[in-house]
């Protein structure tokens, strides 16, 4: 079970969550700068927490009472920010296994073809950032992600820039591709039917607090109308 | 005279400005982005050589290497020699004197490279090494390479405080700057001209390189 208890002053916000999750799909939603995204930067360890504790699969990632922050290259997360961060001098193929040597490429080469037929960026592959659309780039940004075979998965709105019909079936492979790792997913999501099709758990955020929803057709129905 | 001058001044500058590459990379990353007590001060320390007149610099180069003081002593038992009026003692003061265009440019490259590249870097597992050679450095290429060509340039247009450190000893610290002083007091003028027409051809080359690098766009590495 991982927990999850901070408490972040970010600018004007005062970020409070407290909740717990299992190897699950949680969907966060709220009103612009309710401090999703800033929830999700204290989980990949790119802020650290004023005060809290993290722990993730049984091990501390962050415990102010002790002063233990565990580093961002230590967490094992994957992450898809709104912004895809692709570096612009390497080829999509480049962006995806940047960090992996080439001995460890040879090992992950199954594992490669499997994320790029199944986010459907075959034909990107030797093209560069600019030569993405944003929906594209932000494929590339989830194939990166999860080639590293990340522990956790934060997603920061990764279907916005995707066309109605491979949102869809991204929702769907996404969803196969979790249950194969067994991963924890923490993705921020506008979006009804992102919750509806991928949610084990809903948390709703409002001015840096966290509400906690089950995943009961009665919560998903009173989401919809909160969302 | 006047070959063998350019060339010390040719070698001083690729010898200052190739130590200066190592020294000022680690150093522009801390002071780009290091958080410690004293920050303010390495960086004014740093940026000391752009306003401090290069007699005086050199004056207190050659007061530090004095064959009495620690390291001049330390120089003349591991080397048999004296560190002051040598060509080492110039490439030492040339390196403090050049610190500021090489560590600047850097700086300045290192802070305009995106955050989200960098923390892209951390929450992808890549170590120090990988985040070094694979984002930080193609993402500052152009700050490198300026920072290459400062120093270069700075260096062969040295004057004072090549003169306090090394004097101006023929085939050993006499560099072109020196020898255009001596042939115009010489009055030797079609060689005075010469010289301070190669001078002038390399400091217009190099800071061509430099602007059409800028204008390129390298220092953040945005154009593919």
């Amino acid at each position: 079970m991982n927990q999850l208890r901070v408490q972040h002053k970010v600018g004007d916000l005062c970020l409070h969550a407290h909740a717990s999750f299992d190897r699950e799909w949680v969907v966060i939603s709220g009103e612009n700068g309710a401090g999703k995204t800033s929830l999700l930067r204290l989980l990949a360890g790119l802020d650290a927490a004023d005060d809290g504790q993290i722990s993730i699969n049984g091990n501390v990632w962050l415990d102010t009472s002790s002063n233990f922050v565990l580093n961002p290259e230590n967490r094992h997360v994957g992450c898809v920010w709104a912004d895809s961060s692709l570096l612009p001098w390497l080829t999509a193929m480049a962006n995806i296994t940047l960090g992996v040597s080439r001995q460890g490429r040879i090992e992950k080469e199954a594992w490669l073809r499997e994320l790029v037929q199944g986010l459907e960026i075959e034909a990107l592959m030797q093209r560069r950032p600019h030569a993405l659309s944003s929906g594209e780039a932000q494929r590339v940004a989830l194939a990166r992600a999860l080639y590293a075979c990340p522990e956790m998965l934060l997603l920061d709105e990764p279907f916005s820039a995707q066309a109605p019909a491979i949102r869809s079936r991204l929702r769907d492979w996404l969803k196969g591709i979790r249950q194969q790792l067994q991963i924890s997913v923490l993705m921020v999501s506008h979006d009804a039917e992102d919750a509806r099709v991928l949610a084990d758990q809903h948390w709703y955020m409002r001015q840096g607090h966290l509400l906690v929803e089950a995943g009961t057709a009665a919560d998903k129905s009173r989401w919809k109308n909160m969302a | 005279m006047m070959w063998e001058a350019l060339f010390i001044s040719l070698k001083l500058a690729t010898v200052t400005t190739a130590i200066l590459l190592v020294i000022a990379m680690p150093l522009a990353y801390l002071l780009a982005f290091g958080h410690f007590r004293g920050r303010t001060m390495l960086e004014t320390i740093v940026a000391l050589p752009l306003v401090l007149p290069p007699t005086v610099l050199g004056y207190f180069v050659l007061l530090l290497i004095a064959p009495d003081t620690w390291i001049g002593e330390s120089w003349q038992a591991w080397f048999d020699s004296t560190l002051a009026f040598s060509f080492s003692g110039m490439v030492t003061a040339s390196i403090l004197y050049s610190l500021p265009f090489a560590v600047q440019p850097m700086q300045h490259a290192l802070l305009a490279i995106p955050k989200n590249w960098l923390e892209m870097a951390h929450t992808q597992q890549l170590n120090l090494w990988q985040r070094a050679s694979r984002v930080i450095l193609p993402a500052a290429k152009g700050g490198v390479l300026a920072a290459v060509a400062l120093a270069f340039a700075h260096t062969m247009g040295e004057f004072g405080v090549v003169l306090m450190v090394g004097g101006s000893i023929p085939s050993e610290t006499r560099v072109a700057s020196i020898a255009l002083f001596e042939l115009v007091e010489m009055q030797q003028d079609s060689r005075a001209n010469q010289l301070a027409l190669v001078l002038l051809s390399v400091s217009f080359a190099v800071l061509t390189v430099v602007y059409a690098v800028n204008r390129r766009g390298l220092a953040v590495g945005v154009r593919p």
